[in-house]
Formats: C-alpha cells, structure tokens, sequence
C-alpha cells in the first residue's frame, strides 16, 4: 500500500467553457497527508476543479487557459486521465456516477483499472469489503439497483481501489441521509490519518466539512473567495452567515441555509442543472 | 385474402425447407447483428457502415483466398488481420475525433464512412468482379424431405462459437469488463483510469474482425461476391432492432427469428414480401417494446 498522500497544487487556475469563465486565476493547496475542503454553492466552479484536476473537461468542451496543477512537484496539467489516475489521483465523482449494469464486485474492480498487480487488486478488494462490511453481501448485485448510501459506499471504495495518493470526493454528502454522510466523513478521517492519503473534500455541506478538514477554501463565482484553516473558516463571519446558517451552530442539512440568489436544495434532492 | 397472393403450403417437408433456410439465412443475420450491437452497446454508435464492412470482409476473403490462393488457415489469419488494421484505421483516422460530438453527426459519419468503402471497393475491384467463395464443403443432406447444407452447419458452428467467445471475454476479461464501464458511463470510466479511446479502438477492431467472420461465410452463401453484398446490412438491421440493440444474445435470437420469419414470407408470400415483412416484425416489436426483445434501460438510479 501506498504510505505517503502527495500534495496537489493548483496554481493560478483559469478554465473557460466556450466564452464562459469558470474559474478564475484559482490558487488551492493540498499538503501531503492533508485534508482539504473546497465549500461552494452551485455554479461556483466546484466541479470544473475537479474535473481540471482528472483531465476530464474536453469530455465537457472546456479546457485550461491559464495556470497550473501539480501532483507531489509534477506537472499533471493536460495529462491523459488514465494517466493522471496512474499517478495517485482517484475521484469519488458528484452523483456517484457508478456503473449501474454492472455488478457492485464489478464496479469496484473498474476503480483499480490503473493497476496491474493481481494480487494486490484482491487484497485492495479485501481491505474495501472490511472498510464496508454491509457490501460484503451485495457483490454480485446489479450496482443501479442498491440504495443511495449503499452506492456512496461503493463509489468510495471503487475509487480506494487505485490506491490513491490523493483522494477527491465530489459532492459526498448529496442526497444521502445525514447519518449515513456522518459516518463516509469518519471514514475519510480514518483513511486520511492511517493511511497518509491526502484527501480533497468538495462539498456543500459546510458545517461537516469543515468538522473533518483542516485547511478550507470557499469558491465563489469562480473564484476562491476565503482561505484559511477550517477553524479559522468556523470563526469567520461571513462563512457563518452564508454557509453555517448564522449562528455558528453546525447544521448537517444545506437545507436548512437560506441565502439569496443560490438554489437551496431540498435536502435528498439531486440539483435540477447539471454544474458546468 | 393476403395468403391469395402467395403459394401457400402446408405440406411438412416444404415448411421444414423454410424452417432450415431461415435459420441459416439468420445465422448470417446473427452474425451482423452481432457487429452493430458490438459498436452500439460499446461506444453508443449506430453504424450505418456495418454492410459495408461486411462487403469489405467479403472482397479481402476473395483476394487472399481465391486470387492469392492461400492456404485456407493461413488466408483467414491474413483476412481477420487486415480487417482488424482497418477497424483501427476507422478508430484512429476518424471516430475518435468524433467523441463527444451529437449522436446524428456521429451516424452521418458512419453513413460517410459507408458510402467511401463501397467507393473504393469499385475502384479497386471494379464494377463486375464475380467469383466464387467455395472454400467450405459444398454438399449437403437430407433430413426429413428438407435439404440441410454443410455450410449452414458451418456457418452455425461458427456464429455460436463467436456469441460463446465474445460471453466469455465480456464476463471474464478485464478488457471486457473496462469495455462494458465505458459503455454504461464513459466519464465515470475515464476518471477510473480506464481509456474509453483504448477501449473504443479495440471495439472497432472486433467490429471489424467480425464482419471480416460475417463475410468469409457470407460469400458461401450467397453464390458470387459482388457490389449487392452490402444490402445485407441493411436487410440484418431489423435482426439487431427486434433482438434490442444492447443485447448479444438478443441479436442472436433476433437474426434467426427475422430469418426464418423471412424465409416463411419468401416462400409462401413471394420473394417481394421478404423485405415488408420483417421490417414489420421490426416495427411491431418497437411499438410493444421499444428497446427490443432482450434490450434493456439502463438501469439507474439517482
């Protein structure tokens, strides 16, 4: 197993779609073993970021105008994604996005596809089926077919499969129950201080988020709008007044923010629009 | 009052005939059916060019087999090859820039694709090369009343040993399996580190190759190789449709159930029914289930 996380740096990152600007100049930092959270509302560029980090925006006719990303001191800007995977980056994507004909055992093996070492693919089997035990039961069942937790729980161990130097997670706590959110976080928490994987939390859940992070940026239009440690992010304000609902108390529902001119989604409720 | 039109028959030995000539006619549909669900189920390409692969398949098989007179293994070897170089070539030269372009555009290319192979195909061969495909035991026996021919058996062997193979690499590779993670959701593939351009190129290859199959057996089939060869992917598109456009198996099912609904039109109806009633059978079958017998939703849930 992979023992050290590698540090991600984004440096001075500008994506454009057609003529629209969806991040601009983005400076974000991932220490080596570090936890990071990226808060934002939708439509602030959450998953540009990451879709510029896995090289998967020409599937969404955007590209990199400016700038730069770099995976332990190289340069993983413009890489194929296969290759990008190969160097430690794996995803839990917004939505789960798993395989649903396939099988969960299938769906997991697919999230070591970077690897070539058989022995080792079984034994990262092994260590997911202990990490998710409830999955045990499920792996010959068609994956579309499980319950949203379930598919949570699968799409984090597909993504574990490729043992990761870094771990992004996209959007995790959507439409799950807040139960179920609680304890993938401990998960991360747990992955993060035992194994050493740097771990890269895009959320819209704030309170959480920042309960299990140690350094947080809040994205905002395309822009990093706040930086700091998660602590210092808790304290602040402004991120109390649009994220954490006022009064500093931590809410475990986005729902229950009211802030003008963002979509406030029903807790349990995908977004209508799809973020670009 | 439409079987006035026709001659029918009840006689056993005449049905069975039909019956035998339906399969074997359909097991020719299978194996094209077998092409476009390949390509369709993979990389969500309708390909209009499949006939004209098959027709490509059909000429190589003349010019290795017959003009260069290779041994027969030897030949086929060469034939699977060079159609697997030019599945590639389809790949690397054209439908890998097409990824993520709309569907229509994608289809019109495949029709570009078609009407270029068919125009090279004329240019190198010429308009009115007729030869034979007789490589395979030409005789025959007879069960029933019915003749049964050693190429049908052939062919049959063939096309079942073709669905056995590409269920076994589907289920059991790990090529197989990255191709069917493509196939349901080619972002979620690729952020996985599978190649979906990898994948898709490997796809075309097969496609091709078994088209390269399609037409070796083909060529038996139908008397001499020439330019209305190409019909076949047409007449084997309702295969593909009525068995459901994701399903192998189906597209097995489907050819030899058009097959022999065709050769039952052709018999007792008359060969200018052959056409109307399977694309009929197609039609109906879309309207009861618009994915096809054994086609399926995706499944998903959100």
């Amino acid at each position: 197993m992979r023992s050290d996380g590698l540090d991600l740096r984004i440096e001075d990152l500008t994506v454009v779609y057609g003529g629209v600007t969806a991040l601009d100049t983005v400076n974000i930092t991932v220490p080596p073993g570090g936890f990071v959270t990226v808060l934002g509302a939708n439509g602030a560029g959450k998953t540009t970021l990451v879709r510029s980090i896995t090289s998967l925006l020409y599937l969404h006719k955007g590209r990199v105008r400016r700038g730069g990303i770099t995976l332990g001191g190289e340069s993983i800007l413009g890489r194929k994604s296969p290759d990008i995977v190969k160097a430690g980056v794996a995803q839990v994507p917004e939505g789960r996005k798993l395989f649903p004909n396939l099988t969960v055992k299938e769906n997991l093996l697919c999230g070591a596809a970077s690897r070539s070492d058989i022995d080792g693919i079984d034994e990262s089997l092994e260590q997911n089926l202990e990490l998710f035990p409830q999955l045990r039961p499920l792996l010959s069942q068609t994956a579309g077919l499980l319950s949203g937790g379930e598919q949570q729980m699968v799409a984090v161990g597909r993504a574990l499969m490729s043992q990761p130097a870094l771990l992004i997670c996209d959007e995790l706590s959507l439409g799950l129950a807040p139960k179920i959110v609680h304890r993938l976080f401990e998960l991360l928490t747990e992955i993060n201080e035992t194994r050493g994987t740097s771990i890269l939390v895009i959320e819209q859940n704030a309170s959480l988020a920042l309960q299990h992070a140690a350094d947080a940026y809040v994205l905002e239009l395309g822009r990093v709008l706040i930086e700091g440690t998660a602590d210092e992010l808790r304290g602040n304000p402004m991120v109390q007044e649009l994220y954490l609902g006022g009064g500093g108390e931590a809410h475990t529902s986005y729902a229950a923010i009211e802030r003008p001119g963002s979509r406030p989604d029903a807790h349990g409720s995908r977004p209508p629009v799809a973020e670009s | 009052m439409l079987l006035a039109f026709g001659n029918f028959t009840a006689d056993p030995s005449v049905n069975l005939q039909l019956l035998i000539g339906g399969l074997a006619l359909g097991a020719i549909y299978a194996v094209v059916a077998l092409g476009f669900v390949l390509v369709y189920k993979s990389t969500d390409v309708l390909n209009l060019a499949h006939g004209e692969f098959l027709m490509l398949g059909a000429y190589f098989a003349l010019t290795f087999l017959i003009s260069e007179n290779l041994n027969f293994f030897l030949g086929v070897f060469v034939l699977l090859l060079v159609m697997l170089v030019f599945g590639l070539l389809v790949h690397y030269g054209i439908m890998r820039r097409m990824v993520g372009q709309g569907f229509f555009a994608i289809v019109l290319i495949t029709l570009g694709i078609a009407t270029i192979i068919r125009a090279l195909l004329l240019i190198f061969y010429g308009p009115t090369e007729r030869a034979r495909l007789d490589l395979l035991p030409q005789g025959s026996f007879e069960v029933g009343g019915a003749t049964v021919r050693y190429v049908d058996l052939i062919i049959f062997g063939v096309v079942a040993a073709c669905v056995l193979l590409f269920f076994i690499f589907f289920k059991y590779t790990r090529l197989g399996l990255h191709m069917r993670a493509v196939a349901d959701d080619i972002e979620a593939a690729a952020a996985m580190g599978i190649d979906p351009d990898k994948v898709y190129a490997m796809t075309w290859a097969a496609a091709m190759v078994m088209a390269g199959v399609g037409g070796l057996l083909f060529g038996h089939v139908t008397g001499a190789i020439d330019r209305s060869i190409e019909a076949i992917g047409l007449r084997a598109f309702p295969a593909a449709v009525v068995g459901g456009l994701t399903s192998l198996g189906g597209s097995i099912v489907g050819g030899l159930v058009v097959g022999v609904i065709e050769q039952f039109a052709n018999g007792h109806l008359g060969t200018k029914w052959r056409e109307p009633v399977a694309f009929s059978v197609m039609f109906v079958v879309l309207l009861v289930r618009p994915t096809g017998l054994w086609g399926r939703k995706d499944l998903e849930r959100v």
